[in-house]
């Protein structure tokens, strides 16, 4: 299975050979694929002005290379909504420690739609949440195609809106803050049979991470007669 | 685009606020009803969209067409010549009936589905298309002279989808009632119990350790909370959470 990293400026360091490949695949799918031309850049990456060093990234591995990711910004800083978007948000600015907001988040085009396996996409929806209760996160805000709603209400994301969703380039867009709590979390393990958390927090020792919820007892130490 | 005046935005916002909080399917319904009557659509229907083999009655998630049409549409399964979900598998996008395209002079039978919904005070109409990785649905709603400007069509998408996902949500069994699911491993190995093998037979199926086949097992056992592997297997048979 994919291993999901969650990259700081902590551990950045650690994770350097993969921020190449990383922007790369950004551009390939949002500027070729996408056509969101304004954030076409001559040198073939997509790096905006939010991956800055308070940006916290997932990276979804599989066997060395990066397969999807997803990035979460910190409210209290500009994000696409505060800065690109506010007039998707009529409910009111959000500017919160405990709501980070959720962008750029991708699968590259030969891992998606899966079927050995969980899939990628729903790792990393699953792996977020995880990521937001050991750290205290409360919601996300999210920018995105609303396309998007029905599946996340299918696997139990639950989205609230905060405006109406307008064409931009063509497409739907919304702007929605999400939950992030227990239940939401262990709902997804379920639904793709995760048993134990997903997340590698390699160079994070000194993180303060709070518990996560139990999903499912260790196995025994022992065999045991199951009668 | 920028900067509509925000009044239905606000009007879908509470809608969803309110849906959110309502109990029952019944409340969802009657609060959508009334919004999509005050902004003149007088019939809609929330369904997946046919594909060989599946009936719309079966997918239907709310009905709110007149009844007569509702048979005659199933009656003649006419989703499989309506532009309008025909046209759901081409769009991310929520459009309009008159935009859904297919061939007035050659397309007789998609014509034909037009014209007749005319009958049926559908003189406009507005769909909302729901996908899934492994399904289409749509959110069909139709009047006589019904609003649609870009901000109302605005507000009727975002408060039909929420309605929509309302529904689904209260029509799904809870998980206090249903038990937890069974992982996949654990369902694997209680089909091949169900079967007779034992631990260690399954264990030399499915190339795991025989440790590792009782674990599951008594994981299947503590979440279907039964006392040993024969009731197990007959639970979860019985909440078809393995088949035979």
């Amino acid at each position: 299975m994919p291993e999901i990293h969650v990259v700081r400026k902590d551990n950045r360091h650690l994770y350097e050979p993969y921020f190449d490949p990383y922007f790369r695949w950004r551009h390939e799918i949002y500027v070729k694929q996408r056509k969101w031309m304004a954030l076409d850049r001559p040198d073939g990456r997509e790096i905006d002005q939010f991956d800055t060093e308070d940006a916290v990234y997932l990276f979804c591995i599989d066997n060395g290379q990066l397969i999807g990711a997803m990035r979460a910004l910190p409210t209290l800083l500009p994000t696409l909504m505060s800065d690109i978007f506010p007039y998707l948000n009529i409910r009111g600015p959000i500017r919160r420690s405990d709501v980070y907001e959720l962008s750029r988040i991708f699968v590259i085009p030969e891992r998606r739609g899966e079927h050995a396996g969980p899939r990628v996409e729903m790792l990393l929806l699953t792996a977020i949440m995880e990521y937001g209760i050991s750290v205290g996160l409360t919601g996300f805000t999210i920018v995105l195609e609303s396309w998007w709603l029905p599946r996340f209400e299918r696997c139990g994301w639950k989205a609230h809106p905060l405006g109406l969703p307008q064409t931009i380039d063509g497409m739907s867009v919304l702007a929605v803050l999400v939950d992030c709590d227990d239940t939401t979390w262990k709902s997804l393990c379920g639904q793709i049979g995760l048993t134990r958390p997903i997340l590698t927090w390699r160079g994070l020792a000194g993180l303060n991470r709070l518990a996560l919820p139990d999903i499912s007892l260790p196995p025994p130490a022992f065999a045991q007669p199951a009668q | 685009m920028q900067s509509l005046e925000p009044y239905w935005g606000r009007q879908a916002l509470d809608f969803v606020d309110a849906i959110e909080a309502s109990k029952t399917s019944a409340s969802v319904i009657a609060q959508f009803e009334r919004m999509i009557g005050n902004l003149g659509f007088h019939a809609y229907i929330m369904a997946g969209i046919p594909t060989s083999g599946q009936s719309l009655r079966q997918l239907t998630i709310a009905n709110g067409w007149p009844t007569e049409w509702f048979e005659l549409y199933n009656r003649e399964n006419l989703s499989a010549v309506d532009p309008v979900p025909r046209h759901c598998f081409n769009t991310l996008n929520p459009f309009e009936w008159k935009d859904a395209p297919y061939d007035r002079e050659y397309d007789r039978p998609a014509h034909s589905v037009m014209i007749r919904a005319r009958d049926f005070r559908f003189h406009e109409g507005f769909c909302i298309p729901i996908h899934y990785d492994d399904a289409t649905g749509a959110i069909s709603i139709a009047g006589e002279r019904p609003h649609l400007d870009p901000e109302t069509k605005s507000a009727l998408h975002l408060m039909s989808v929420f309605a929509h996902g309302r529904l689904r949500t209260l029509s799904r069994p809870t998980p206090v009632a249903s038990g937890r699911r069974l992982s996949g491993i654990e369902a694997e190995v209680l089909r091949w119990a169900a079967r007779g093998k034992t631990a260690w037979e399954t264990s030399q199926i499915l190339h795991i350790s025989e440790r590792n086949v009782r674990w599951h097992l008594e994981e299947a056992q503590r979440k279907l909370m039964t006392k040993n592997k024969t009731a197990t297997v007959a639970i979860a048979l019985v909440n078809r959470e393995i088949m035979l």
